[in-house]
C-alpha cells in the first residue's frame, strides 16, 4: 500500500515538473557547442564564448538549462536589454559592436538552449 | 590576481561577517544597484553602444564591419562622420563614442602570413586568438596585458602593456602596419617606407584611419611559471626594483586598507605543466568588498581583519604556455586611470596614491596595480624616450571614480606622469603638448591623413586642440 501511495506520488511529481530539464554539458561539451547559423556562429566565437564557455566566470554557461531557465522567466525582452545595455558582470553588447537586436536574440536562444520556439 | 587563496579569504571574510551577527553579513555583502543605463534604442530608433565599464554611450548612425581591406577602404569614402573604430570597447575614455560610424574590425581577425618569425596578423583579431594563433605555430608574443578580449588594434592604438622592464608594450613589436586612411588609401609603412607615418600610427589612438593588419614580432612559444604571494607593503616597495632586474614579468598590487601586497612573477621554465586551477580573483575582489562594507567606518579594524585573513596565506604557483597565464577574462568589471610615471619617481608617486585613497576615500577596495615598461619610441607612446613605471588605480564599475581626476591625477601629474590613453585622465592639447616631444609632428600626420576630421568625435578634437 505504502509503495503504491509512493509510485503514484512519483508519477505526480513527474507531471508537475511538464518536461524534463537537459542536463548541463559538460565543460569540455560547452566548449564544443556553436550555433547552427554561421553568421551567429561566428559572433557567438568573437563574442559570447570566452564567458559563456568557461565554467567559473559567473555567465550561464552555454545551454545549462538550470542556470538559463530562472533568466528565461523573465522574457526574452529583459534579457535583450540587458544584453544590450550590460548588467553585473555582463558587457553592454557582449562586446559585439556589430550585433544586431535580432543576433542578440538568436544568441540568447541559443546559449539558454531555447533554439526550438516550441 | 590570486587564485586558491580568494576562497580562504571568503571564507575566512565569512566568518568574520558572521561573527558580527547577521546584520552584518547583510552589511558585508550588500550589493549597489545597477547604473542607470541608457534606453536600448534612442528616439531615432539607433541602438545603444556602450563600453566594457559603461561609463561611455553613443547611439551610431551606422556600424560597419567589413569583411575585408578592400570593403574597409570603400566603406570609409563614403561613411557618415565621426567615424570611429571600435574593438573589445575597453577604453574608459570616450575613444569610440560616435553618432556617426562605429567600425568593427571583426571580420578582419587572424594570422594570414609569416615573414620568418614576424607574423602577418589581421588588426581585428582579439588577443585570446592570437595567442592561440602564434601557439599553433610556436610563437607568442613577448608581452600582454591583463584582458585578452581587446582586439589587437585597439590595444595598439591605445599603447596597452603588460610588464617587465625589459618588455615593450604591444606596439613595440609591431614592424609593419597597413593604415586605410578616411579616404580611402592604403599605406603600407613601416621603419623604412613612410617612416612618419609608421611611427605616428603605432600609437594612433584610431584618429589617422583604421589599421588593417600588423607585422609582429615574436617570440619561441614558451612555458613560464606564475608565482603569486603575499607580502608586507613596505617588503614589497623595497624590493620592486631588483624584482623588476630579476624576473622576465613582474607586477605587484598594492592593497589599500590592508598594508599588504601582492607579488606577481612570470619566468620561463622548461618544467611541466601545473594547472592554475579554476580563477578565484572574483572570490578576493569580493572578499575586499565584504571588508569595506563591514568595517569601511574604521581603517585600523579594517586593516587588521584584512591581515588576519590574508597575511599568512602560502604562496601560489602555476606552469603554462605564457599566453595562457599573461593574460585571462576579467569578470569583474570596473573604471580605471593609470598614468605612466618615470621609473624613478613610480614607488614614490604609487605610495603618496595609496596614502591619499587611505585617508580620503574609505570606499576603495580594488587593489592597486603597479608595473614597469620598457622604452620605444612611437610618437605618442607613453614609454617614449624611457622606461617608465605604471600606476593603476580601480573602482568597481558601480562605485564612484569622480575622485580619480580630483585627487589621484594631481598626484600623478606632479610626478610627470602620461596617462594610458583608454583610461582616465582629463589632460588635453597643450599639457599633452608638453609631455610628448614628438606631439606637432603627430598633428601635423593626422592632418594629413585626415584633412577633414573625420575620424575625430568631439572628445578627439579636444584631446588634439582640433577646432
Amino acid at each position: 500500500m505504502r509503495a503504491a501511495v509512493f509510485l503514484a506520488l512519483a508519477a505526480l511529481s513527474l507531471v508537475g515538473c511538464g518536461e524534463k530539464t537537459p542536463p548541463a554539458p559538460t565543460p569540455e561539451q560547452a566548449l564544443l557547442l556553436k550555433p547552427a547559423d554561421p553568421r551567429l556562429a561566428g559572433l557567438y566565437e568573437t563574442s559570447c564564448k570566452a564567458c559563456h564557455a568557461t565554467p567559473g566566470t559567473g555567465a550561464p554557461l552555454v545551454q545549462d538549462r538550470a542556470a538559463w531557465d530562472p533568466r528565461w522567466k523573465q522574457g526574452e525582452a529583459m534579457l535583450l536589454d540587458h544584453t544590450i545595455q550590460g548588467f553585473k558582470a555582463m558587457p553592454a553588447s557582449g562586446q559585439c559592436a556589430t550585433c544586431a537586436p535580432a543576433d542578440f536574440q538568436g544568441l540568447i536562444r541559443f546559449m539558454a538552449g531555447r533554439e526550438d520556439p516550441a | 590576481m590570486i587564485s586558491r587563496r580568494g576562497a580562504l579569504v571568503a571564507g575566512g571574510t565569512g566568518a568574520a561577517v558572521l561573527a558580527a551577527g547577521g546584520g552584518g553579513y547583510l552589511v558585508a555583502t550588500h550589493d549597489k544597484a545597477e547604473p542607470i543605463s541608457p534606453p536600448s534604442v534612442n528616439a531615432d530608433g539607433k541602438l545603444l553602444w556602450r563600453n566594457w565599464s559603461g561609463i561611455q554611450a553613443s547611439y551610431p548612425a551606422a556600424r560597419l564591419a567589413p569583411g575585408d581591406e578592400a570593403e574597409l577602404a570603400r566603406m570609409l569614402r563614403t561613411a557618415a562622420s565621426p567615424i570611429r573604430p571600435v574593438g573589445a570597447g575597453h577604453s574608459f575614455t570616450a575613444l569610440a563614442p560616435t553618432t556617426g560610424t562605429l567600425v568593427s574590425l571583426d571580420a578582419l581577425s587572424g594570422v594570414v602570413g609569416w615573414d620568418g618569425d614576424e607574423a602577418i596578423v589581421l588588426a581585428g583579431t582579439r588577443l585570446g586568438a592570437l595567442g592561440a594563433a602564434l601557439a599553433a605555430k610556436g610563437r607568442a608574443m613577448a608581452n600582454l596585458p591583463d584582458i585578452n578580449k581587446q582586439s589587437l588594434a585597439g590595444a595598439l592604438a591605445t599603447a596597452t602593456h603588460g610588464t617587465g622592464s625589459r618588455l615593450q608594450a604591444l606596439h613595440g613589436d609591431v614592424t609593419g602596419l597597413r593604415l586605410v586612411t578616411p579616404g580611402g588609401q592604403v599605406i603600407d609603412c613601416d621603419a623604412t617606407r613612410e617612416a612618419d607615418i609608421f611611427q605616428a600610427a603605432r600609437v594612433s589612438l584610431g584618429a589617422l584611419g583604421v589599421i588593417s593588419q600588423v607585422r609582429l614580432k615574436t617570440i619561441p612559444n614558451r612555458r613560464v611559471r606564475r608565482k603569486v604571494w603575499i607580502e608586507p607593503l613596505p617588503d614589497a616597495l623595497a624590493q620592486a626594483e631588483s624584482r623588476w632586474a630579476q624576473h622576465r614579468n613582474f607586477e605587484f598590487y598594492a592593497v589599500p586598507f590592508t598594508g599588504l601586497a601582492v607579488g606577481i612573477s612570470h619566468d620561463e621554465t622548461d618544467d611541466p605543466a601545473e594547472a592554475r586551477g579554476p580563477d578565484q580573483d572574483t572570490a578576493f575582489l569580493d572578499a575586499l568588498k565584504g571588508l569595506r562594507n563591514l568595517l569601511g567606518f574604521s581603517a585600523p579594524l579594517r586593516k587588521a581583519a584584512a591581515r588576519a585573513l590574508l597575511a599568512g596565506a602560502k604562496p601560489e604557483t602555476a606552469v603554462d604556455e605564457g599566453w595562457k597565464l599573461l593574460s585571462t577574462e576579467r569578470p569583474v568589471r570596473f573604471n580605471e586611470m593609470e598614468f605612466h610615471l618615470p621609473a624613478d619617481v613610480q614607488l614614490k608617486a604609487l605610495e603618496e596614491v595609496v596614502a591619499a585613497i587611505e585617508k580620503e576615500r574609505p570606499d576603495v577596495f580594488f587593489p592597486i596595480e603597479v608595473r614597469r615598461v620598457a622604452a620605444d619610441e612611437a610618437w605618442l607612446s607613453p614609454f617614449q624616450g624611457g622606461e617608465r613605471g605604471s600606476v593603476a588605480v580601480h573602482t568597481h564599475y558601480k562605485d564612484d571614480f569622480a575622485f580619480l581626476y580630483e585627487l589621484i591625477e594631481p598626484i600623478f601629474r606632479r610626478h610627470g606622469g602620461r596617462p594610458h590613453w583608454g583610461k582616465l585622465h582629463t589632460l588635453r592639447d597643450q599639457q599633452l603638448a608638453g609631455l610628448y616631444p614628438r606631439w606637432d609632428d603627430f598633428l601635423k600626420v593626422r592632418a594629413e591623413m585626415d584633412p577633414q576630421g573625420r575620424m575625430l568625435n568631439p572628445y578627439l578634437k579636444g584631446l588634439f586642440g582640433v577646432v
